[in-house]
């Protein structure tokens, strides 16, 4: 292979030269805007660490990361279930059934976020469609608040993010040898039994890698609570938001995205050594 | 056989739950009503007259359109560049690099809004095509790089050999080889990141400004206080728009896997 091929140095320096427009896109809008934050955190009046002094000190940022990951513990333990369920069934539909389930799973990536979540505040309204059905066919006696509240960003974000869950389970899945299951089933196996001793076991790096994607997704998800959300349910984004839109108070901000930044890659630290993350860009 | 019709009645309502909720504001776009309500009970296109009529709706469209075609460009071109950059390193560069491409992705977009819109204020790119161009470039560039990266690894070394022992030099071979192989791979990273701009909501919102806004801004801006179905034309817009792009995508990546075969 290597001979006949230029020398190794003209080489590096070929690939430094094709390298260096991307790299210099991602230092000036990537790494640069970070810096600034990371420097604008530590720039109070005050003190350098009077903005992380405060931040800390304040009950809201706590009651406010409480929220943010109760919120994202709860869309992904939804996810997940659903996400599970629709994985299973793909494996199990025939050709062209398989083909449609998994258009309409991945269609909505395609989507943006803001309009899908414009959608639901239109499905969830007071007399939307949702609550009609659901007094028409009397589940509820009248129209219930699905809206600006924990109910609606929960019922939006789960739909979001159900393919980010779908995807890496289904990829596990279909890895299972199908005569282990006809094994499982043929030993008098229920469908229980067969779920928690075959299914659950073979998959669990399928669901470890998808628990992973959609908890990272909506630790950072900003549309969806900023507008289907209520005062009760305020996450660090939107927190982050205020500080710059309405506070004006740029140390805060700062500090509030390096905690959230820091928050992120603690957690990918930890789900790293566990599933392998590269994945996180092919699944979108 | 009963378990088989459970199944697909299963597909069937997944299916639903799935899509209609995505598709939900387009029969909003054709109400006749004065407020956004689902579903209408009268029918009109006075809302698409309405969309058309207003300067600042069509003016975030065609902004829309300018900065998803400019970064969708910026993003093959230098996507294309690093991954035959990537391709020369050594194994261990080349999985240190695809870390760094990783970062945009996995950063939370609010905080990379945030610092973008400090910076660009600084220097007085708020409101600027210039400053959303940047922005979505880098966001939408490390899928580029891994698509064209893909394609590339898919490459077989011994045709660029076989060129080089026929007396062709690199440019040549990138031109008459490569630059044909992996079109396809440049074709999908192009509409990935044509769409992955013009979807884009959070790095618009804070670097647009009174003149400069994409379509998600104004939608955004509407939403916020009180709107009216006018706001459903403009989702069905990028609706369309995102899934011609998909269709668009498949279509590519279909003619890829039928070069091969």
């Amino acid at each position: 292979m290597t001979e006949g091929m230029p020398q190794k140095s003209s080489d590096a320096l070929g690939a430094a030269l094709l390298l260096a427009p991307a790299l210099l896109v991602i230092a000036i809008a990537f790494l640069a805007p970070l810096a600034r934050l990371a420097a604008l955190s530590f720039s109070s009046p005050q003190g350098v660490l009077a903005a992380y002094r405060e931040l800390l000190g304040d009950e809201v940022f706590w009651i406010v990361l409480r929220n943010t990951i109760g919120l994202a513990a709860i869309v992904t333990i939804i996810t997940l279930t659903g996400g599970f369920a629709l994985a299973l069934a793909l494996t199990r539909l025939g050709g062209g059934w398989r083909l449609a389930l998994f258009a309409a799973v991945v269609l909505p990536l395609w989507v943006s976020v803001l309009v899908r979540t414009f959608s639901w505040m239109l499905l969830l309204e007071r007399n939307g469609p949702i609550n009609e059905a659901m007094v028409a066919t009397g589940v509820i006696g009248q129209p219930v608040q699905l809206l600006f509240n924990f109910t609606g960003v929960t019922i939006a974000m789960v739909h979001v993010l159900l393919p980010y869950a779908v995807l890496p389970i289904y990829a596990a899945l279909v890895k299972i040898d199908p005569a282990l299951l006809k094994a499982s089933e043929g030993l008098g196996a229920s469908f229980a039994t067969t779920f928690q001793r075959v299914l659950l076991p073979l998959s669990a790096r399928g669901v470890a890698t998808a628990a992973a994607f959609v908890f990272l997704l909506s630790l950072s998800f900003f549309v969806t609570p900023a507008l289907l959300g209520g005062a009760n349910n305020m996450t660090i984004p939107m927190l982050i938001d205020t500080f710059v839109n309405e506070r004006l108070a740029w140390p805060l901000a700062g500090a509030a995205s390096m905690l959230l930044l820091g928050l992120v890659l603690g957690c990918i630290a930890v789900i790293g050594r566990f599933v392998p993350l590269g994945g996180l860009a092919e699944a979108r | 056989m009963a378990r088989a019709i459970g199944l697909k009645l299963f597909a069937a309502l997944a299916a639903a739950i799935i899509v209609l909720p995505v598709i939900a504001v387009i029969p909003v776009a054709f109400s006749a009503h004065s407020y956004a309500r689902l579903p209408p009970e009268a029918w009109s296109l006075r809302w698409w007259a309405a969309f058309f009529a207003d300067p600042t709706w069509f003016a975030a469209l065609i902004v829309s359109l300018e900065v998803a075609v400019l970064s969708a460009v910026a993003c093959i071109v230098l996507g294309t560049s690093a991954a035959l950059g990537m391709n020369r390193l050594p194994p261990v560069a080349r999985k240190l690099l695809a870390g760094v491409f990783l970062g945009p992705i996995i950063a939370p977009a609010i905080v990379l809004a945030v610092g973008l819109y400090s910076l660009a204020r600084s220097v007085g790119l708020v409101g600027s095509l210039l400053g959303l161009v940047i922005a979505h470039t880098m966001l939408a560039m490390p899928y580029a790089v891994l698509n064209i990266g893909v394609s590339l690894a898919a490459l077989d070394p011994r045709l660029a050999l076989a060129a080089a022992g026929l007396g062709a030099d690199r440019w040549r071979i990138f031109r008459t080889i490569t630059l044909p192989l992996i079109l396809p791979g440049i074709a999908g990273g192009a509409v990935f990141a044509f769409v992955t701009s013009f979807d884009e909501v959070v790095l618009a919102i804070f670097l647009s400004g009174p003149q400069v806004k994409t379509l998600p801004v104004r939608i955004w801006e509407e939403i916020r206080v009180e709107y009216t179905p006018v706001v459903a034309v403009a989702a069905t817009i990028m609706i369309v728009l995102a899934i011609t792009g998909a269709a668009l995508g498949r279509l590519l990546g279909r003619v890829r896997q039928e070069a091969r075969a």
